[in-house]
């Protein structure tokens, strides 16, 4: 625990200094510039309800990603996923109009089957005809990005646009916000809560640890493997699809063109530097969404394009995945030394 | 003669726990066939790995030639000329003979491009020369496992490795291949090449080695002139104590038969029998062994029982339920099962013991779980885990802690107490001591008696035969995927199994 | 007989950079690893190209910057998944996101501009006229005036399946991805072969970035690549890496493209750019077919 977050907070510490040294070179206040990045985040309790909003779709995606790679299925269809789900979202946006309470649940429901179902045809391939995932999952990403760009250029098109869109959402729709509080920060913490509970507290979830961490024992231990790679694709495109459902109620209330190009593979990142553990996961998505929403006011107080934070973050998750493989090194080195020792002196 | 090859105080760790080697000291002559001889994981491969380049030593010196050297990759060791045949055949199926033998130092002309002709004369030339029957244009997936032992052998010979490794060479022949290759050996020494020959199979040891080296939990015993020594002596520096049969197993009256396994056929993707109409039945209270050389059949079997492996015929049955086409959680209500891998099968390393201790637990009990067996009540399971771990004897930090931070023995101790308190009637153990030290070996051992008092029938495959005299009541044979023999414990001595292993056959001697 | 020159010459644009970065990834794929990160390649390379065409004005700068960005690229991949063994799916997500915001930020760093740059400044690849062919008909009008990247992308084409197949790299390199310890015991570092994988498949990504900026247009513009680096990934795993196989497919989909933008009327343009990924499904689900037939039941 305290090893991993060493690794974690050099590495970000690190990934800081690069961006702080360029920067400096550049001619920028590095010291003014990060002041900005976190003043514009975290600095009040309004723009930290922002970063919390923004966060929704890294959280649950890397969720999904979480759970899905620490459970044996290399599911890395999330970007489809999500866009599937904010899809099915719209449409049942477009179409039925039901009073609030009722509305909101249902759009989310939609949101959730849309991307399960794009789930599930990845995990049927693989059960049917035993077609690896990772490549099936990294495909229908593409494929949904066009499909969605048609139904939204086409049959759900909104006419007299410029832009392919759909027209908006019913208002009943839309996740309620208190001020700058938005109330789909609450489905994301129960998601999240949900997900916890059962990863950590159920006998599936259990099952799942272990069939990701051996596959082999599991199966011999009686676990049915095969219906639960079933389950777990199904929970995780659920998962990456209801990030797509509240990205579009949340925000722009319709769908809209390039509106997952920002989060989803952003998510399958959180996921891996959170080495798919699910607190870290939610951490890193509110950090990452913390660097994105600071951006624009470090750009608009030290001039620093906010494109700065996409290299900040990419520079972040290299060098902390490098940092754990190296002290995994390090250790088997350092624990090989102490053996010689003890060795020597008796 | 000339030390070709000389070792000096190696020691090889690997963390966290694990002394491979320990102070290991051996010269090779030139011109001799060394064998290294040692049961399971008395550090016979990792010694000659280190040698090859595989592995780096953690302190220690290694002279050829006179002087000192070090390779820190198996290419530096190819260039001196040592060269090595991996227990795991390691080459590139996809491509034909020629092109394997030839990969790393090819003959090249303009721009890096092969010259196909000279490569394929140089390999045929070199297949003649040592008189192999091999053709160079064939493709390696298409090969026999004897081939392609030759086929890596040749690598070495085309390099001009004048030092050879091999490790277990025997293990994945047939008992009509080893002549041949020993044949092949002895003329590659009568060349002036030196051979290093692993093996645990003291017959083949004695027939084919000028000197042998003892290896035993990573020390050196012994290094002694073949000619010098006998089958029985060298088994004695190999287990270190001598070799006596002091059955532990007390008379329990056998009950009603319950486990029963009748006709299992299962051949290969290839039309290879794997297993030949095996039935076996066992009583309550009644241990029964199988014998055989590894590779015989007992892994195909040991799938079929536990359902990772469907035959193409067979029953299976326990307490007269029939189990060949229920699930494996159906079986293991019915079976326990101690397999011979604690980290990829037995165990989850990276899990801690508590979660370890759990496994198939989480589905039959519910002392731990609550709403049905939904969820997992985190204090009662703790409290369960920590429980059978104090009646397993298990020394441990906490019940947090990882399951790789154990010992190798308190894993085993771990997983014999997850699968013992699933108090099912049939008992499966495959390899239950194998790699542990004597301790665990006894505790084991008496486990077991306690299990056949407590009426369970129990079926144990053992690579070691004094294990097998010590506690069963009945061995069986297994041979090329057959049941050769059926023999009771105390009307049999090691002699007769032994050759019903490597014969398939009753020795006339 | 215009529109078929147009659709054939569209369709030799489109196929250009993906058979470049395709070709690439082939190498990669023989030796073994799971390169996703040609996207990443193929839009720094553009981006080095303009910036070297504009800064030295001329397009061999422009062609040799390019292959520089897709090689910083290349040793940061170096780097991560063989020195520090991270895992290469991350490397390459990770730095597919570090190529889109360091092009992006450079943008708007050097040339003050958002979203697209062009000026009169820059230097693009020229085309090549062929004199004797330029008056013949139809065909004067499809070989002659190709850019001399096309050239380069057939040329390209013939030496990887030169290397692959018939040269002391190409078995090594083809031993890394099939055994790798096989390889290594041989005496040849596993490692290192994949290296010079990854650094001519940067090289290869670079070219394919320069014709992107300043081949078929004269201008950057942010996330050029849009997605190309996944349609190379699909090309590859649809004809294991065979660099014939794969000019064939990247002649495909460039007809693909071509045919979408002529069919929008019957048929939305979405449905026709499906299709490289169709097909790798497609080829998967016949690749396990046949594997599954081979090992019986």
């Amino acid at each position: 625990m305290r090893k991993s977050l060493i690794v974690n907070l050099s590495g970000i510490l690190s990934a800081f200094l690069i961006c702080g040294v360029v920067m400096q070179l550049q001619g920028y206040p590095a010291i003014e510039s990060y002041a900005a990045l976190f003043n514009q985040s975290v600095g009040s309790s309004y723009a930290f309800l922002t970063v919390l909003k923004n966060s929704i779709p890294l959280v649950l995606t890397g969720l999904s990603a979480s759970v899905a790679f620490s459970s044996g299925p290399v599911n890395l269809g999330q970007p489809g996923q999500f866009l599937i789900g904010g899809l099915f979202a719209t449409i049942g946006g477009l179409f039925v109009e039901l009073p609030a309470p009722l509305m909101i649940p249902f759009m989310l429901m939609l949101a959730m089957i849309g991307g399960a179902l794009w789930s599930f045809l990845a995990a049927i391939m693989k059960q049917l005809f035993d077609m690896d995932e990772y490549i099936t999952t990294l495909m229908l990403n593409m494929i949904a990005d066009l499909f969605t760009y048609w139904a939204i250029s086409y049959p759900f098109f909104e006419t007299g646009a410029t832009f392919p869109q759909t027209p908006k959402i019913v208002k009943s729709g839309w996740m309620p916000s208190i001020g700058k509080f938005n109330s789909g920060i609450i489905v994301m913490l129960l998601a999240f809560i949900v997900v916890w509970f059962i990863y950590y507290r159920t006998t599936a979830g259990y099952e799942w640890r272990m069939t990701g961490q051996n596959p082999t024992f599991a199966r011999l231990g009686g676990v049915p493997t095969r219906r639960n790679y079933l389950i777990i694709m199904l929970v995780t495109g659920a998962l990456a699809g209801l990030a797509g459902g509240l990205v579009v109620m949340t925000g722009p209330r319709r769908f809209i063109k390039g509106i997952g190009a920002n989060y989803a593979w952003d998510g399958i990142m959180v996921s891996m530097v959170a080495n798919n553990n699910l607190f870290a996961t939610l951490l890193y998505g509110i950090f990452f969404s913390t660097l994105e929403t600071g951006s624009l006011g470090m750009e608009l107080f030290t001039k620093v394009p906010s494109e700065m934070v996409t290299v900040l973050k990419a520079i972040i998750v290299l060098v902390v995945m490098a940092g754990r493989g190296s002290l995994e090194v390090l250790i088997r080195n350092w624990m090989t030394r102490q053996k010689m020792k003890a060795r020597a002196e008796g | 003669m000339d030390s070709l090859i000389e070792i000096e105080h190696l020691i090889k760790i690997f963390p966290p726990n694990v002394v491979a080697l320990d102070d290991v000291s051996v010269d090779f002559r030139k011109g001799e066939i060394h064998a290294i001889v040692g049961e399971n994981g008395a550090g016979k491969s990792t010694l000659m790995k280190v040698l090859y380049g595989m592995h780096s030593a953690d302190s220690g010196e290694l002279r050829y030639h006179g002087k000192t050297v070090r390779f820190a990759a198996p290419g530096d060791a190819i260039q001196a000329g040592i060269g090595m045949v991996h227990q795991e055949i390691l080459l590139v199926n996809e491509y034909t003979v020629w092109e394997n033998v030839v990969l790393g130092q090819e003959p090249a002309g303009f721009f890096g491009r092969i010259d196909h002709g000279a490569a394929r004369r140089i390999v045929t030339e070199k297949i003649h020369e040592f008189g192999f029957n091999l053709d160079a244009d064939a493709r390696v997936s298409e090969l026999s496992v004897a081939a392609r032992q030759k086929v890596e052998i040749l690598k070495l010979l085309y390099r001009d490795v004048s030092f050879l490794i091999l490790d277990e060479p025997t293990a994945v022949l047939t008992p009509q291949e080893i002549p041949q290759l020993f044949d092949e050996l002895r003329r590659l020494r009568d060349n002036g090449h030196t051979i290093a020959f692993i093996s645990h199979h003291l017959d083949e040891v004695l027939e084919l080695s000028d000197r042998i080296t003892v290896l035993r939990k990573g020390r050196k015993i012994a290094t002694i002139p073949t000619a010098e020594t006998t089958k029985s002596a060298l088994a004695e520096l190999m287990v270190g104590r001598e070799v006596v049969f002091k059955p532990i197993k007390d008379n329990v009256p056998a009950g009603d038969i319950v486990f029963d396994l009748n006709g299992v056929n299962l051949k290969a993707s290839n039309g290879k029998d794997l297993l030949r109409d095996v039935s076996i039945q066992v009583r309550a209270s009644e241990i029964v062994g199988i014998a055989g050389v590894e590779g015989n059949g007992q892994l195909e079997l040991v799938s079929v029982l536990t359902g990772l492996q469907r035959p193409d015929s067979g029953s299976l049955k326990i307490h007269g339920q029939e189990l060949m086409d229920s699930s494996i959680l159906d079986r293991r209500r019915r079976m326990s099962f101690v397999s011979q891998d604690r980290s990829r099968m037995g165990g989850c390393l990276t899990a801690s013991i508590m979660e370890n201790m759990l496994m198939t637990h989480h589905r039959l009990r519910s002392t731990f779980t609550a709403g049905g067996g939904i969820l997992i009540d985190d204090q009662k399971a703790a409290a369960f885990a920590e429980d059978a771990c104090r009646r397993f004897d298990v020394t441990y930090a906490t019940i947090q802690a990882p399951f790789r931070s154990l010992s190798g023995g308190n894993q085993q101790k771990v997983i014999l107490g997850r699968e013992l308190t699933l108090d099912t009637p049939f008992v499966l153990l495959d390899q239950p001591t194998r790699g542990l030290d004597v301790g665990s070996i006894e505790y084991v051992h008496h486990q077991i008696m306690e299990l056949s008092r407590a009426h369970r029938a129990i079926l144990i495959f053992s690579a070691d035969l004094e294990e097998l005299f010590r506690i069963t009541d009945r061995i069986l044979v297994l041979h090329r995927g057959k049941i050769v023999a059926d023999l009771e414990t105390e009307r049999t001595n090691i002699g007769e199994v032994g050759s019903w292993m490597l014969e398939g056959a009753k020795s006339d001697a | 007989m215009t529109i078929l020159i147009g659709l054939l010459n569209g369709m030799i644009s489109a196929a250009t950079p993906l058979l470049l970065s395709s070709l690439g990834g082939a190498l990669t794929y023989y030796a073994g690893i799971f390169n996703i990160a040609m996207e990443g390649m193929m839009l720094s390379g553009a981006f080095f190209a303009v910036l070297g065409s504009y800064t030295f004005g001329s397009w061999q700068a422009g062609l040799i910057c390019a292959i520089l960005g897709a090689l910083m690229i290349a040793l940061i991949f170096i780097l991560f998944s063989v020195v520090l063994k991270v895992d290469e799916f991350v490397t390459g997500v990770g730095l597919n996101m570090f190529s889109l915001g360091l092009t992006t930020y450079l943008l708007r760093q050097i040339f003050k501009v958002k979203g697209a740059f062009t000026d009169p400044a820059i230097v693009p690849v020229p085309n090549i006229p062929i004199p004797f062919l330029s008056g013949v008909p139809f065909l004067g009008r499809i070989v002659s005036g190709q850019n001399l990247i096309v050239w380069l992308a057939i040329a390209a084409t013939i030496v990887c399946h030169y290397v692959v197949f018939k040269t002391r790299f190409g078995l090594r390199l083809r031993a890394a991805g099939y055994n790798r310890d096989c390889l290594d015991t041989s005496g040849v570092s596993a490692d290192r072969i994949r290296v010079w994988s990854l650094i001519w498949c940067a090289v290869l990504c670079g070219v394919a970035g320069a014709y992107l900026s300043l081949g078929y247009v004269k201008l950057f513009s942010e996330n050029m690549s849009a997605g190309r680096g996944w349609i190379s990934l699909a090309a590859v795993i649809l004809v294991s890496g065979n660099p014939v196989g794969i000019a064939l497919v990247s002649l495909l989909f460039g007809l693909a493209d071509g045919l979408g933008l002529f069919l929008q009327r019957s048929i939305p343009s979405q449905f026709t750019a499906m299709l490289p990924y169709l097909a790798t499904i497609i080829a998967l689900f016949i690749y396990s077919a046949r594997r599954r037939k081979a090992t019986g039941n």
